[in-house]
């Protein structure tokens, strides 16, 4: 099956001088970044770069790609202020830093990029903190609209995994590997590498996706053998998805055809965990397009959940009414599911685990809960 | 108990043998018993109060005869004592005075005066010299010079502790150097631990008295003043007393001691802005609380009257009585009411004209009869009339009842014949005259009786309007006031004298007075004293408490060689004289602390008390009388009329402040900023050019334009210089440019000119530039000087605003 496969794949062309193409390409944007701002201070103006207000009031819906973008608003950082005058300089010794990764054909992580300023000879342009220098990134990425994969910077490995009946090809440092998502792993599953774009999906067996939230739960469906009775693709999303964790799942929406389903906790935070899967996260609504699947479902735990199985609970916290609240607000939420559910756990006060479905039994949550929940939603 | 009642009767002598014990205390025990309020406590302190003393009857002395003040003090260790010498060039003091102004305690020339001056009690310096001959036995030694005299005259004298009279030890002639002034030595058990105060002392006099050089010499080093200025404080003039500012005791003193027959002769004679019709208005309230009103009630019927007075009226003709009776009901029953003294007038009137009609005389014993039985059918109105005041007075809830008999109370308590026997006790005057006072106890007690009686609340509001209403209705009795020999003689009379001089309206007192240390001078003494960056000061109108007018300076230094470290330093004056001690108790520390001075731009721990930073705040009280918390005269004491004003001083001069520091701040915010945008800036340009591969950036434009800044540049091309003046600021600029160039320039734009010196030339512009846009300055070389040097320098603008760029490139 895999050497068949690998011949559709060669046909596109050497892979390394795509890569070299899209590596000019981003370092050439990133020189007329700097370049604009050459061009500012020779004809006497003050350097400034203006970027998408990155909250909550400027994003909107795109409906042609149906997820959430920015907003028309921007905010400007000008060498003005002493504050932005830093901030500018640190974009160039960053733009500096890419190009040269770039044309060396290296990649470095974020963190490292963090560490690597404490080296730069000007004080000024060193990062205070890795939000700074995180931020700073996503600033490039909008501003000349490349990837920071594209970059060649990555996270941290977020060691979200995947578990189902998917063969598919990876580009690693050792060369391509075959690999098969049960077969050719153990109990912890595939781990999604930190660009999935240098997967190829070469065959798929699954009906359905299922993002989930917590490692527990997935090693409850994995133990219960969930992957292979309802042949499911079973994504890890350890918390609050990566970048690559997102992308992943759209591409088996995209690609695959596959119906995505989010299973998480019972509480506003997990609902912003579905919200970053299906319509883009306020941070990084530059990539919704590239990121967010707005197909994807939620499948639980609802708050309706709560009442029906009265299952066990915690009250609510006041910053978990406030999150609530707030998510009532959201532009992301406006939908009228999401209203009655946010305004039914607000009435009711309690939030709930998915592991509190272990209440009625171990096999409870694979054999009654989510074929309940999946024939309702008419995937099963 | 027994063993004490036998003590008694065994021995009953005591009262002699107390008495035997009781003997006039000495002024040397006074002095030691009450050492601590004159300012004598210590030995250190001693030191500072007898300077303080000297030197304040040497500033008053010398400024008296308008003449400059020139003042030395010298502290020497001599032995185990320590010698005082404070001399001034002030007008002198005659011989016969000497013994007088030095060795008696209260003799001086101002006690009584009106008049701002630094001492006023006359305690001062013979307390001093008192001091020094109690603890060291050596005479006071004292030299005074009158201008024109051929020699000084020297003394030595001692105050007698036991008659308060001077002892002059040794008298001579001698000769010194000051052509007029007096020098005084005193020896004192004393010790230079206050030094911090008395150096404090010596300055902050320096501070306030700009117009005097003070010179100080002690073991510890010395110090010198110089004159600030040759300009005198304005002289004040003495005024008499207000009428709101004297004391019962003064009263009397000035009652005692007036030529005056007649108290409104007195009161217009002794006292300030007191005219005829403020007299007249003072004796008016002086009668009602001396003699009262007369209630006046509304007039009887016109038959009653006639009927009356017909009746008592005996041994005249029919027709003439049955005139007098009808003029008396004519005048009576023309008023809406009458009190008892119009009713005789009227009467008197009415004889008169019965007389002229009838020609038969109405005497006065008729007059007496008519008035008594007329007076008798007008007071039958008081109850009525007391009905319509307490039903006025009182809520409308009040049952009809209970009002009525209230009414009747109150009205019973005037009836002086008492037909009740519980009123005839009260029996009022005849006439229904009484003071308020006597007015206020009748609707109390008619009140307590109805409380009791008719069980209904009577509450203090309807007593007071009730009692009010009453007094509204009593007319001012026409009786003379007494004489001021018998007002002087009655201590409760003369209360009431003053009580009515209280409660008289009476225009503020005049502030000649005064003579405030003004604006310009504080500021002044402050730059000479103090070097700080920044100066403030305000002086604010006269304002008047308790018949005294006074006036609040304020006075601020900020910045500069002050010390940052802590609190700021309070310096407080009255009347020119520093207060050293007691800051605590102080009136004008109170009110520094009560200030929130962050608003001001000082930093102030929890948001009260005194604000820390590098200033030095000054206040002076200038009065004709400043209130002290006690005889040392330390501290201001509370008074809300000038607390009120000191706040408004300080504020006034802080504002100032405000502005300077905020000025300061900004300038000091755009340093910074160009401090870090000058070493970013050239770094961001450098990365530039290195990551776009392009030629080396010039930046100069771009920050002065960051900075808001007049960028000035200058070009060289061709032996044409040009300056271009571009202003990035918000507001339009005139900075002044001057070039020194070392060829001879020509063809100068913008009507500049070139002066030549020594081979250079000076170029001076003065551009206005509007802002957002630029000025072209432009000159021509001569073609054949080589390599010339320029120097361009902008001036009449903050540094901070200026960007100069010289280094333009000079291509030909």
């Amino acid at each position: 099956m895999s050497s068949d496969t690998d011949i559709d794949t060669d046909t596109d062309g050497d892979p390394k001088a795509e890569t070299d193409v899209e590596d000019r390409e981003a370092r050439e944007r990133l020189i007329d970044l700097a370049a604009a701002f050459y061009d500012q201070f020779a004809a006497g103006d003050v350097p400034t770069m203006a970027i998408p207000t990155r909250t909550k009031s400027n994003i909107e819906y795109d409906e042609d790609a149906e997820v959430w973008v920015y907003g028309d608003r921007e905010s400007t950082r000008s060498a003005n202020s002493v504050r932005g005058a830093r901030k500018l300089l640190k974009a160039i010794y960053t733009i500096d830093f890419l190009a040269q990764q770039l044309e060396e054909d290296r990649s470095s992580t974020l963190r490292e990029l963090y560490y690597l300023s404490e080296s730069w000879d000007e004080t000024e342009a060193q990062f205070a903190d890795q939000d700074e220098s995180n931020q700073l990134v996503e600033d490039l990425e909008i501003v000349s609209s490349v990837t920071r994969e594209d970059f060649h910077m990555r996270p941290e490995e977020s060691g979200a995994t995947l578990m189902g009946p998917l063969r598919l090809r990876e580009q690693t440092r050792r060369g391509e590997r075959e690999i098969h998502c049960q077969e050719d792993v153990g109990e912890g599953g595939y781990q999604i590498p930190n660009n999935p774009d240098t997967i190829d999906f070469l065959g798929c067996d699954a009906e359905f996706v299922l993002c989930v939230e917590t490692g527990g739960m997935r090693d409850r469906l994995v133990e219960n053998g969930f992957d292979d009775d309802y042949r499911t693709m079973i994504v890890h999303l350890k918390g609050q998805p990566a970048r690559a964790t997102r992308r992943i799942t759209k591409r088996l929406r995209d690609e695959l055809g596959l119906p995505v389903l989010v299973f998480t906790d019972g509480d506003p935070w997990s609902y912003r965990i579905y919200g970053s899967i299906a319509y883009g996260s306020i941070k990084s609504a530059h990539l919704s397009e590239y990121l967010a699947t707005p197909e994807a479902r939620f499948v639980g735990i609802q708050p309706s959940d709560i009442v029906e199985y009265d299952l066990p609970t915690d009250p609510l916290s006041d910053s978990d009414v406030n999150a609530l609240e707030n998510e009532l607000e959201d532009p992301r939420f406006q939908t009228d599911y999401w209203r009655e559910e946010i305004e039914l756990q607000l009435d009711i006060g309690k939030k709930a685990e998915q592991q509190s479905l272990a209440s009625r039994g171990l096999d409870f949550v694979t054999e009654t809960y989510l074929p309940e929940r999946l024939s309702a939603m008419g995937v099963l | 108990m027994t063993a004490f009642q036998s003590t008694l009767g065994e021995e009953p002598d005591i009262a002699e043998e107390l008495a035997e014990s009781q003997r006039a205390i000495s002024i040397a025990e006074f002095f030691e018993k009450n050492k601590h309020m004159l300012g004598f406590d210590s030995g250190a302190r001693g030191l500072v109060t007898a300077v303080k003393e000297a030197v304040d009857n040497a500033l008053d002395a010398t400024e008296e005869a308008g003449i400059a003040p020139d003042i030395y003090v010298e502290i020497a260790e001599s032995g185990n004592y320590y010698t005082l010498v404070v001399e001034d060039n002030g007008p002198g003091i005659t011989a016969e005075q000497v013994p007088r102004v030095f060795g008696k305690l209260l003799y001086g020339s101002r006690f009584h005066k009106r008049e701002q001056k630094r001492g006023q009690q006359g305690i001062g310096i013979s307390a001093a010299v008192l001091y020094s001959q109690l603890t060291s036995g050596s005479p006071a030694k004292i030299t005074s010079r009158t201008s024109g005299s051929e020699q000084a005259q020297y003394f030595e004298l001692i105050i007698d502790t036991d008659t308060n009279e001077p002892e002059i030890q040794a008298e001579r002639g001698t000769d010194w150097d000051r052509p007029h002034g007096t020098r005084i030595e005193l020896e004192m058990d004393a010790n230079m631990r206050a030094r911090g105060q008395l150096r404090n002392y010596i300055k902050h006099t320096a501070v306030v008295n700009p117009h005097a050089r003070i010179e100080l010499r002690e073991p510890g080093g010395e110090f010198k003043a110089e004159r600030g200025t040759d300009q005198l404080p304005a002289e004040t003039e003495e005024i008499r007393p207000h009428p709101h500012g004297v004391e019962l005791g003064t009263l009397i003193k000035m009652l005692e001691a007036s030529d005056s027959y007649s108290l409104s002769g007195f009161l217009q004679e002794e006292f300030t802005r007191v005219g005829a019709t403020t007299a007249k208005n003072v004796l008016g309230a002086f009668r009602d609380r001396e003699f009262g009103r007369e209630i006046a009630w509304s007039p009887p019927e016109r038959e009653a009257c006639i009927e009356a007075v017909t009746e008592v009226v005996a041994n005249k003709s029919a027709d003439a009585t049955e005139t007098f009776a009808v003029a008396i009901a004519n005048r009576v029953l023309e008023r809406d009411r009458l009190c008892h003294h119009e009713l005789r007038a009227a009467i008197a009137e009415a004889a008169d004209a019965a007389t002229e009609e009838s020609g038969t005389t109405f005497g006065d014993t008729v007059q007496e009869k008519a008035t008594t039985a007329v007076w008798k059918l007008v007071t039958e109105s008081r109850e009525a009339d007391c009905y319509e005041l307490v039903d006025e007075a009182t809520t409308s809830r009040k049952d009809e009842a209970v009002v009525r008999a209230l009414a009747r109370r109150v009205a019973a308590k005037f009836d002086g014949g008492g037909s009740s026997s519980e009123d005839a006790e009260n029996a009022g005057d005849e006439r229904d005259r009484a003071t308020s006072g006597t007015i206020r106890s009748y609707v109390d007690r008619a009140a307590d009786t109805t409380v009791e009686r008719d069980e209904a609340a009577v509450g203090e509001t309807a007593r007071e309007k009730i009692a009010d209403a009453l007094w509204e209705i009593g007319r001012e009795v026409p009786d003379d006031p007494p004489k001021v020999s018998e007002v002087a003689a009655d201590r409760d009379t003369a209360g009431r004298l003053l009580e009515a001089m209280g409660a008289t309206d009476i225009i503020a007192p005049p502030t000649g007075c005064l003579s405030p240390i003004t604006d310009d001078l504080l500021r002044a003494g402050l730059e000479k004293e103090f070097d700080a960056d920044f100066y403030a000061s305000a002086t604010r109108d006269a304002a008047v408490h308790g018949g005294d007018p006074f006036i609040v300076e304020a006075g601020i230094a900020y910045g500069g060689e002050l010390e940052s470290e802590g609190t700021i330093e309070l310096l407080r004056f009255a009347n020119r004289v520093p207060l050293v001690y007691q800051r605590g108790a102080c009136a004008t520390t109170d009110v520094v602390k009560s200030i929130g001075w962050r608003n001001y731009g000082l930093d102030q721990p929890g948001g009260n008390g005194l604000p820390n930073g590098p200033a030095v705040l000054m206040l002076h009280v200038a009065s004709t009388n400043v209130p002290f918390t006690s005889e040392s005269k330390d501290a201001v004491a509370n008074i809300p009329e000038i607390e009120h004003e000191i706040e408004l001083a300080i504020r006034e001069a802080a504002r100032e402040l405000k502005a300077y520091l905020k000025k300061q701040r900004s300038m000091a915010k755009r340093r910074e900023k160009a401090d870090v945008l000058a070493n970013i800036l050239p770094r961001m340009a450098e990365k530039l050019t290195d990551v776009t591969e392009r030629e080396p950036l010039r930046i100069d434009e771009s920050l002065a334009r960051i900075m808001n800044n007049v960028l000035v540049e200058r070009t060289v091309e061709d032996g044409r210089v040009n300056v271009v003046v571009e202003n990035n600021s918000t507001t339009s600029e005139s900075p002044t440019i001057t070039e020194i160039v070392s060829a001879e320039p020509s063809d100068l734009s913008n009507g500049a000119r070139a002066v030549e010196m020594d081979g250079e030339w000076f170029i001076e512009w003065s551009p206005t530039v509007e802002s957002g846009s630029e000025a072209t300055l432009e000159y021509t070389l001569n073609g054949d000087s080589e390599d010339p040097s320029f120097d361009l320098d902008v001036d009449s603008i903050e540094t901070e605003k200026v960007t100069l760029n010289t280094q333009a490139s000079q291509s030909t």
